[in-house]
């Protein structure tokens, strides 16, 4: 069997494997859990373009995650309009958004950059928690209708559940193109320098600007799904916590990833659950645990498995050489 | 609490200023120690904001738990703050030395969330607050009723600030902490104990966080989670005043102060941390080297 055809039975499986679980799931809670999985994955993959890939420390992923899911509910709610057409406006307003705050700050380097981001991030949630006439406030926006195709609502978790799913895979797909793009590798050329990348043609401040934008519009796609899942949207939901837990998210799996992205995901949304037993004391553990995790897994899950899998095919005679 | 009715527009701006200053003096506190670490280690400490809780919970813990004097309680919160500052480094920077800049960032992070609720887990979720440091609560000058406790703010301030440049300044640990800051190599050559030096860099950083926090219990009511917002301010001081430099740090952390205070008087208090954010964005856009620093060579 050739290396690309187990490539596709695995790829089979564990769609199968993913198509199944709802039924597997037995509570709505658990069922609702796995759609805010996905709504994380989405965010973590496009955190990954711009910290995974071109080594950006970046805090607005929040704040393209409250613009998505506010232009969405807004356009659905005060509009009229249809999921579909709010969609892809939330995904571009997003987009946007990312265009006009990356002019001036893409040009600032390391912590520069990420004290931007966090501004940024922390204007819009505190804007949104002001403009009561536009974004209705502390309160947030109520009775977000859910998407339709036909006749058929797309309002029970297990249809989000298919749906969300759809979305990742999709997004999951993209990016492992683009990963694999000359785009892709003039990305990792500027994580590797920023100088050298420049001296040998890569147009840096595009490349940069373009990872920034699909890091804002895979957030504005997860805003706008997160909305109508929820039906609820309020600015509270967008503070700096989940900054950190996407971050967390995608260090544990291992930046640079979509692997990584995805099981990194996967473990932070579900980790408190799995936890319940610490109550009280469980932010204390998580906080500790990510001390841990960047002395113990620098380079995340997917970064340690890696170094594993070397030191087990290289020979001990080739270790000593 | 007003005492006349209508006071002139002279004095409504000299209570704001005095009431600035003393809220940017916190901020420059944080500011200082912010800068401290950075220029020792090159890392940001996302973790000040909730160092700064860990001091006014030791305060707390002093004059309401133990009801202990003041003078007492400041050494408590200077002794506890530093050791959780070693403790800090021991735990949450040394092992990371080598790693790159964003694994000591997140590091940071999850140290700043294992304090705030560890706290949190230890005192409860309520806020706290206590009296001011002073007996009577306003102080007439020019006429003017000012809070005391923004006095004593100012004033412990100006004496901590004035040590702390005679510090670096004159005494050899001083000239050993710059030297490391500014080159460790250099420094290891000459016979500096880098490795101390650092981790009595993040003493001295965390002991001005926690004096901060601790004198700022009278004017806010201190929470566990309290440290997130201070410390936003604190950053946007450290990057106005010029990131690396310490005068431009307590400038700009001040500059901040007063600039929420009026903000939030003459425009709206909904949206004074707007004001000051965009304040940031402004300066990192047009001059992101700082209000008070010249032109350098390094680019940011």
């Amino acid at each position: 069997m050739t290396k690309r055809w187990k490539a596709v039975l695995l790829i089979v499986l564990g769609m199968s494997l993913l198509l199944a679980l709802p039924f597997a799931v037995k509570s709505a809670y658990h069922l609702r859990l796995l759609n805010f999985v996905g709504i994380n994955i989405i965010l973590v993959l496009g955190l990954n373009f711009i910290l995974g890939y071109a080594g950006l420390l970046s805090f607005a992923q929040v704040g393209f995650f409250l613009v998505g899911a506010y232009t969405g509910a807004i356009l659905a709610v005060d509009f009229g309009f249809s999921f579909w057409l709010a969609l892809p406006i939330s995904a571009a307003v997003s987009g946007v958004f990312a265009w006009i705050i990356g002019i001036p700050t893409l040009r600032l380097r390391g912590h520069y950059f990420a004290f931007a981001t966090f501004a940024f991030a922390e204007i819009v949630r505190l804007v949104a928690l002001n403009w009561q006439e536009f974004t209705h406030g502390a309160v947030g926006i109520t009775g977000i209708p859910s998407p339709s195709i036909g006749s058929f609502e797309i309002s029970s978790d297990r249809s989000f559940y298919y749906f969300i799913l759809a979305t990742v895979v999709l997004g999951a797909a993209v990016a492992f193109r683009l990963e694999r793009s000359s785009f892709g590798r003039a990305l990792f050329a500027i994580k590797e320098g920023e100088l050298a990348a420049e001296s040998m043609g890569i147009e840096t401040a595009k490349v940069k600007m373009t990872a920034f934008i699909l890091s804002a519009i895979y957030a504005g796609v997860a805003g706008a799904l997160y909305g109508p899942l929820n039906s609820v949207i309020s600015p509270d939901v967008f503070s700096f916590d989940v900054s950190v837990v996407v971050l967390v998210s995608l260090l544990l799996g291992g930046a640079g990833t979509i692997v990584g992205a995805i099981v990194g995901s996967v473990l932070v949304t579900l980790l408190p659950e799995w936890l319940r037993v610490l109550q009280d004391y469980y932010m204390v553990v998580y906080g500790a645990g990510i001390v841990l995790l960047m002395i113990f897994l620098p380079t995340g899950l997917l970064g340690a498995a890696r170094a594993l899998a070397v030191r087990w095919t290289t020979k001990p005679a080739d270790a000593a050489t | 609490m007003r005492l006349r009715p209508h006071p002139s527009t002279g004095s409504l701006m000299l209570q704001l200023v005095f009431s600035g200053v003393a809220i940017g003096c916190i901020y420059a506190l944080i500011a200082l120690g912010f800068v401290l670490i950075f220029n020792a280690v090159g890392a940001v400490n996302f973790a000040q904001g909730d160092l700064l809780v860990v001091g006014s919970y030791f305060g707390i813990l002093g004059v309401v738990g133990l009801g202990w004097p003041l003078w007492a309680t400041a050494i408590l919160v200077l002794a506890g703050s530093g050791l959780v500052g070693f403790l800090f480094q021991a735990f949450a920077y040394y092992p990371l030395r080598d790693k790159p800049t964003i694994n000591v960032v997140i590091s940071c992070l999850g140290a700043g969330i294992f304090l705030r609720n560890g706290v949190q887990a230890l005192a409860g979720p309520e806020p706290y607050t206590m009296a001011p440091f002073l007996e009577t609560r306003l102080v007439t000058i020019f006429g003017v009723n000012i809070p005391s406790q923004s006095l004593a703010v100012i004033a412990i301030t100006a004496m901590i600030l004035a040590f702390q440049s005679w510090f670096f300044a004159f005494t050899t640990l001083g000239r050993m902490l710059r030297a490391t800051a500014n080159d460790k190599y250099a420094a290891r050559l000459c016979g500096v104990p880098v490795r101390k030096m650092i981790a009595l860099t993040f003493v001295v950083s965390t002991a001005l966080a926690g004096l901060a926090g601790f004198m700022l219990v009278p004017i806010f009511l201190a929470s566990p989670n309290m440290g997130s917002g201070l410390i936003v301010k604190a950053w946007i001081g450290v990057i106005v005043g010029g990131f690396g430099s310490l005068p431009g740090a307590v400038l700009g952390g001040i500059l901040v102060g007063l600039i929420e205070t009026f903000a939030a008087k003459l425009i709206s208090s909904a949206y004074k941390d707007v004001i000051t954010m965009i304040l940031l964005m402004v300066v990192l856009c047009v001059r992101p080297q700082g209000l008070f620093k010249s032109p350098v060579s390094e680019k940011v």
